[in-house]
């Protein structure tokens, strides 16, 4: 069942990072997205690859829109 | 026809639910990349779809009930191919999660180089209408060219 | 000396990091790139036919001593026969490209080296890291390889673009990863349907899966895999609906690297295309959505090319709808026909390069790139405009350049398998065409000089001159000797078929 509770978290937080208004949340978002889909990925049993989107999909993306945010825009104003 | 049991069956069928997680992320990411306007969010779009594609790839190679696709020692091989999962696509996806990073990467800092250039993240005034660019014009910086060549270099490795 | 199969994809790459490790060194990086860009045409020259295995993992069924070890049940089984590694196959068709393609990255190397009075060791570093990318794309027997390949290919068309100092380059660039981003995973979910049946990323296996029935052939999801995989055609070859952003990229491009870029778009069509002719050609409706999207390519590319003022953007509609001749050979799907779509592809490479380096002339002396305001170039470099005036010919199709030969043979195709109305249009395009660049020809080097029009009063680089000299002999000796590639390239059509 734990498999169930991460898939709707996954694809709660990419509805909601794309629905939000402030930026940087939707980037945190992103990040947590991203470590749904890691776990995701180590229940499919492929540890290996959980590994590399544990840290590419949780860390390194959300920090590097993140950073493109803070150098941008924080609110989306449309 | 549709009962108890059968839901309870759909729900403890891992590949199937996360096929459609996969494509749940991907239709979310469609409508991301396509429709909203700001910039960033068209990225964030475009990082989803990209991970529903992972994850669609993976679940390929998923056997219900089976083990992780490393041959310790004492196993007996034939059991072994039988009950593990398919590592064919695990491997693929390694790759496609590292060019994906990459991709984005430059995608964000085009954004930022966009952003300073037209002074907004909005995809119709940077990309259509002239009249709101020349509105803007006074906040384009001098700046451009060889700024971030070394993104690209990077994201290329 | 298989192993110089490798190295093809391997000397560019690692002379490509080697650039990007030297930038503000000007002399070392032009001597490096100068030699590197030499070395790149002789290698498909000096290695001989074959197949690479990467770390050596050839099929079981070749090595008989292992064959004995495994398991009954997986040496009885096609698994025997399967590839395990990523596989080159070196033929002679891929040496006819990757001859052509070295030839044509060298001058664009050459030009821009020259021309350049900044050297930029990153530029060197996307043209070498795409030719590698294109020639992997070429040799490799394994479609997710060519997407991984693809993928970085399209990644440094978006760098040259930046490198680049025009108006609107950042825009392009941003548009063009957009839609790359959605159609590139389009792409790669199609494979994955194709991993999912088959069970294998070699297109030999995924063939032999289908034509051995191993694998439901008209099942749902093996259609399914057939549209994404298409569609990921279109947007990787920069077919109608994304034939505009394509030629953007190009004249967003510095001239010498359009010229490049456009060899990229061109092998990319044809080496996904040669995968989707292999392995779906079997769909009852596959040829007939090849012809539509061609047939759509020529007349969308012919149209948008009247309309435009900017000579480089309307070379990259041409260039655009040159595209759909190479489309309608698969289309045909005959033997004649694909000798004659591979012709086409050939003979645009190197007359597409000729007119970017060409035109790109015109721009080195007057900094405009408007037709409107050009004109009276003809004073100043008149050797040049004839030769482009060839060059604009051999596009065209008049004989006895190369294009005619091709289009010749793409005509004689369309008859042969019985739609005249597919010569007939493939004709009527071409004298559009032969227009066009008349056209084009009369507004900068022919009509009266505007007044306002400065023109640096300095020679055109030799670069350039060599550079179109020796793709304008190129041009005729195809046109004379056709049988020189076009016999490799049958011999793969009726291995094709």
């Amino acid at each position: 069942m734990i498999e169930l509770v991460v898939m709707i978290l996954a694809v709660l937080g990419c509805i909601l990072a794309i629905m939000q208004r402030d930026l940087l949340k939707a980037a945190i978002l992103t990040g947590i997205n991203g470590a749904c889909v890691a776990f995701l990925f180590q229940f499919l049993l492929s540890p290996d690859v959980a590994l590399t989107q544990a840290i590419v999909g949780a860390a390194i993306i959300p920090v590097f829109l993140g950073l493109a945010v803070y150098k941008t825009q924080r609110n989306d104003e449309s | 026809m549709i009962d108890t049991a059968s839901i309870m069956n759909i729900l403890a069928d891992t590949q199937l639910l996360s096929l459609f997680t996969s494509a749940a992320f991907i239709i979310v990411g469609l409508y991301g990349a396509i429709f909203l306007d700001n910039i960033i969010k068209k990225i964030i779009g475009i990082a989803f779809i990209e991970e529903g594609a992972n994850l669609f790839i993976l679940t390929l190679g998923y056997k219900q009930g089976g083990v992780i696709p490393i041959f310790l020692p004492g196993m007996n091989a034939e059991w072994f191919a039988a009950n593990s999962a398919y590592p064919l696509p695990q491997a693929l996806v390694l790759t496609t999660i590292v060019i994906g990073a990459s991709v984005l990467a430059v995608m964000l800092a085009i954004a930022m180089v966009l952003y300073k250039k037209h002074g907004t993240l909005s995809a119709s005034e940077i990309f259509g209408d002239k009249k709101i660019i020349s509105r803007n014009k006074n906040s384009t910086s001098k700046n451009r060219g060889s700024n971030n060549f070394d993104d690209v270099g990077d994201a290329n490795e | 000396m298989n192993e110089l199969i490798a190295l093809m994809v391997i000397i560019p790459i690692a002379c490509a990091l080697l650039l990007n490790l030297f930038h503000k060194k000007d002399n070392t990086v032009k001597i490096i790139a100068i030699v590197v860009a030499i070395v790149l045409p002789l290698i498909p020259i000096l290695a001989n036919f074959g197949l690479h295995y990467f770390g050596g993992h050839a099929p079981l069924i070749t090595n008989p001593s292992l064959l004995e070890k495994v398991p009954e049940t997986i040496a009885n089984s096609s698994l025997a026969i399967f590839h395990p590694a990523v596989t080159y196959s070196y033929e002679a068709i891929q040496k006819v490209f990757i001859f052509f393609l070295g030839i044509v990255a060298f001058f664009a190397i050459f030009t821009s080296l020259s021309q350049n009075k900044k050297i930029s060791g990153v530029l060197m570093f996307l043209m070498f890291m795409g030719t590698a990318a294109v020639t992997a794309l070429l040799l490799s027997d394994d479609i997710f390889h060519m997407y991984i390949f693809f993928e970085i290919a399209a990644l440094t068309q978006v760098g040259i673009i930046l490198t680049s100092k025009t108006d609107n380059n950042y825009e392009t660039a941003f548009k063009y990863l957009i839609l790359g981003a959605i159609g590139a995973p389009m792409l790669l979910v199609g494979i994955g349907f194709v991993l999912g049946i088959v069970g294998s990323v070699n297109i030999t296996d995924i063939v032999y899966a289908i034509s051995q029935n191993l694998v439901y052939p008209f099942s749902h999801s093996l259609l399914i895999a057939f549209g994404l995989i298409f569609f990921g055609w279109l947007y990787v070859s920069g077919l109608p609906p994304f034939h505009t952003i394509k030629a953007n990229v190009y004249s967003q491009a510095l001239p010498n690297a359009a010229a490049l870029l456009q060899v990229f778009t061109v092998i990319t069509f044809i080496a996904f295309g040669i995968t989707i002719f292999r392995i779906f050609s079997y769909l009852p409706f596959f040829k007939t959505l090849v012809l539509i999207f061609a047939l759509l390519a020529m007349i969308l590319g012919i149209t948008m090319a009247i309309m435009q003022t900017d000579f480089r953007k309307m070379i990259g509609f041409l260039a655009v709808g040159e595209l759909g001749y190479i489309g309608l050979g698969f289309g045909l799907g005959t033997e004649l026909s694909i000798t004659a779509g591979l012709f086409q592809g050939i003979n645009e490479i190197i007359v597409t390069a000729l007119l970017f380096i060409g035109f790109g002339t015109v721009l080195y002396l007057t900094k405009t790139s408007d037709t409107r305001k050009l004109g009276g170039m003809i004073e100043h470099t008149p050797k040049l405009a004839i030769m482009i005036l060839i060059g604009g010919l051999a596009m065209a199709g008049v004989p006895p350049l190369n294009g005619f030969q091709s289009k010749l043979m793409i005509v004689q195709a369309a008859l042969d398998s019985g739609f005249p109305e597919i010569a007939i249009i493939a004709v009527l395009i071409s004298i559009v065409t032969f227009m066009v660049f008349v056209k084009a020809f009369h507004s900068i080097y022919l009509k009266p000089k505007p007044n306002n029009l400065k023109v640096l009063n300095k020679p055109v680089p030799n670069s350039s001159i060599i550079a179109i000299t020796v793709l304008l002999i190129l041009c005729i000796v195809l046109g004379l000797f056709p049988q020189l590639v076009t016999d490799s390239i049958s011999q793969f059509a009726m291995g094709l078929i």
